[in-house]
């Protein structure tokens, strides 16, 4: 919608007026609900056709460390593997409960494009469904308590994509702190503390993404022998938690909360709690993603990361503005910066804002996999017309 | 009362997996789920 409403004149395609361009969020949300509920098939599906596998609906709790309750039903287990995720986390913001909020999930089944929205949180979550929500109309304030979004990024990538939102018409305030909500004659209102300012804002609806904590509720893990850290479940590198017999894994242990952890976490826990194989985590090379446009990728460890950790290091740099295909796709905002060991030349870190940034970071995570060199990007030939070649641009530029 | 090897709680991103690679193994797996499949 972004592209046809703002930027179909420059590409030449004729006959589209911007201000009759408007989203039809119910139909949006039927065909994501469509997809979804085709995914849900095939893992329903799989479920049934596996003989070994019997699928209980209910909520489970520990009655002991072998005995579960779920809803009336009692079982026995010998071994359990607890993959119950995180949930939002309760953030304490007087009145944010009678004011009334959205989470990620409600987020996702509106059918109406609210006018204006609040999003707090400056992490992935916030941003996104900030810039989503803005594209589709809304108008949208976004409220980071950390002095940056995307506190644990690259700083000069999270700048600018903060740069980039404000240019789209968000609002972006970083460093502040919510510290009230409530009801407004129209929607709601929020007070933060921005820098040394005590600052009011108001919108239709309030979007609460201030991150996640483990579902941990009516678990009944002390039953179970299952001790909590700074509530998440703490597990060893072979997954195992606190008691022998229950194992853990994905978001539920905190740290790298993406699905492709939690996917890679489950065989890993299954082999340990059926074959007692001892298979340790292997969490070296971890990359992420943040679904904005321009997307925003990384892998390892930012420069300030690597210079803390002692490491002599060298970084090199390349931005999409030079990259042909960049030009062509009318995406040249962004840029990638590589992070490596000064002599040696070992990755130790790759950080992409740009087209295409979630697909082009899996060029540095398989070199870093095999503690692989920036030369090896550097000198291997890359094809043209691509936005890989930036990737090999930022490799040659190392110093 | 029933009796499983292991009990999968959560059939999300990771639980689907982990269950999945018990039963190649061989065990008797329940897989509890108090949501949709699929997770968070
Ligand atoms: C808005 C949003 C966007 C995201 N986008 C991405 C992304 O783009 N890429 C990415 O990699 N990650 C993304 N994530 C993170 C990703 O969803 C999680 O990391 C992943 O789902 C974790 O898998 P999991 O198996 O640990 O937990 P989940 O997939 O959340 O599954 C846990 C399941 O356990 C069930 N459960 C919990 N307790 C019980 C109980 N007591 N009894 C029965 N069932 C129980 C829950 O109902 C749930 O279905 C996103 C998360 C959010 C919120």
């Amino acid at each position: 919608m972004h592209l046809v409403q703002h930027r179909a004149a420059e590409f030449g395609v004729r006959g589209v007026d911007p201000q009759a361009v408007r989203m039809n969020l119910g139909a949006a949300v039927a065909r994501k609900d469509t997809i979804v509920s085709g995914i849900h098939q095939g893992i329903y599906q799989a479920l049934e056709y596996n003989q070994a596998i019997t699928f209980i609906h209910g909520h489970a709790e520990f009655t002991s460390p072998h005995d579960l309750r779920v809803d009336g039903r009692q079982l026995q287990v010998e071994k359990v593997i607890l993959a119950i995720g995180a949930r939002p986390a309760p953030v304490p913001i007087d009145g944010l409960e009678q004011a009334g909020y959205l989470t990620n999930k409600e987020a996702l089944r509106l059918t109406e494009v609210p006018a204006s929205m609040i999003v707090i949180g400056g992490g992935y979550v916030g941003v996104e469904f900030a810039q989503m929500y803005a594209r589709f109309g809304t108008q949208v304030t976004l409220l980071g308590r950390a002095p940056r979004l995307m506190r644990k990024e690259e700083p000069e990538l999270s700048e600018l994509l903060a740069e980039i939102l404000r240019a789209e018409g968000i609002t972006v305030h970083t460093g502040a702190e919510v510290l009230r909500a409530g009801r407004a004659v129209e929607g709601r209102f929020v007070e933060a503390r921005v820098g040394d300012e005590r600052q009011r804002f108001e919108a239709e609806v309030l979007l609460l993404a201030a991150g996640r904590t483990a579902r941990l509720d009516g678990l009944g893990l002390e039953q179970a022998g299952v001790e909590p850290a700074g509530g998440y479940i703490q597990a060893d590198e072979q997954l195992r938690t606190t008691a022998p017999n229950i194992w853990s894994l994905g978001d539920a242990n905190g740290g790298l909360m993406f699905t492709h952890r939690a996917t890679y976490d489950g065989p890993i826990a299954a082999l340990n709690a059926v074959k007692d194989l001892g298979r340790s985590v292997d969490y070296r090379v971890v990359p992420r993603a943040v679904f904005t446009e321009p997307t925003l990728a990384s892998v390892g460890l930012t420069e300030a990361e690597a210079r803390a950790r002692g490491h002599e290091v060298k970084v090199g740099v390349a931005r999409f503005a030079h990259s042909g295909r960049a030009k062509a796709i009318g995406q040249t905002e962004g840029m990638i910066k590589l992070v490596a060991r000064a002599g040696s030349g070992e990755l130790l870190g790759g950080h992409i804002l740009g087209p295409h940034a979630d697909i082009l970071i899996h060029e540095v995570v398989v070199a870093m996999y095999d503690r692989g060199t920036s030369q090896s990007l550097a000198r291997s030939i890359h094809i043209h017309p691509t936005l890989s070649e930036v990737v090999k641009a930022a490799a040659k530029a190392l110093r | 009362m029933k009796h499983y090897d292991l009990a999968v709680i959560g059939a999300g991103q990771g639980g689907l997996p982990a269950a999945h690679m018990a039963a190649r193994l061989g065990a008797n797996v329940a897989l509890i789920e108090m949501d949709e499949v699929g997770g968070t």
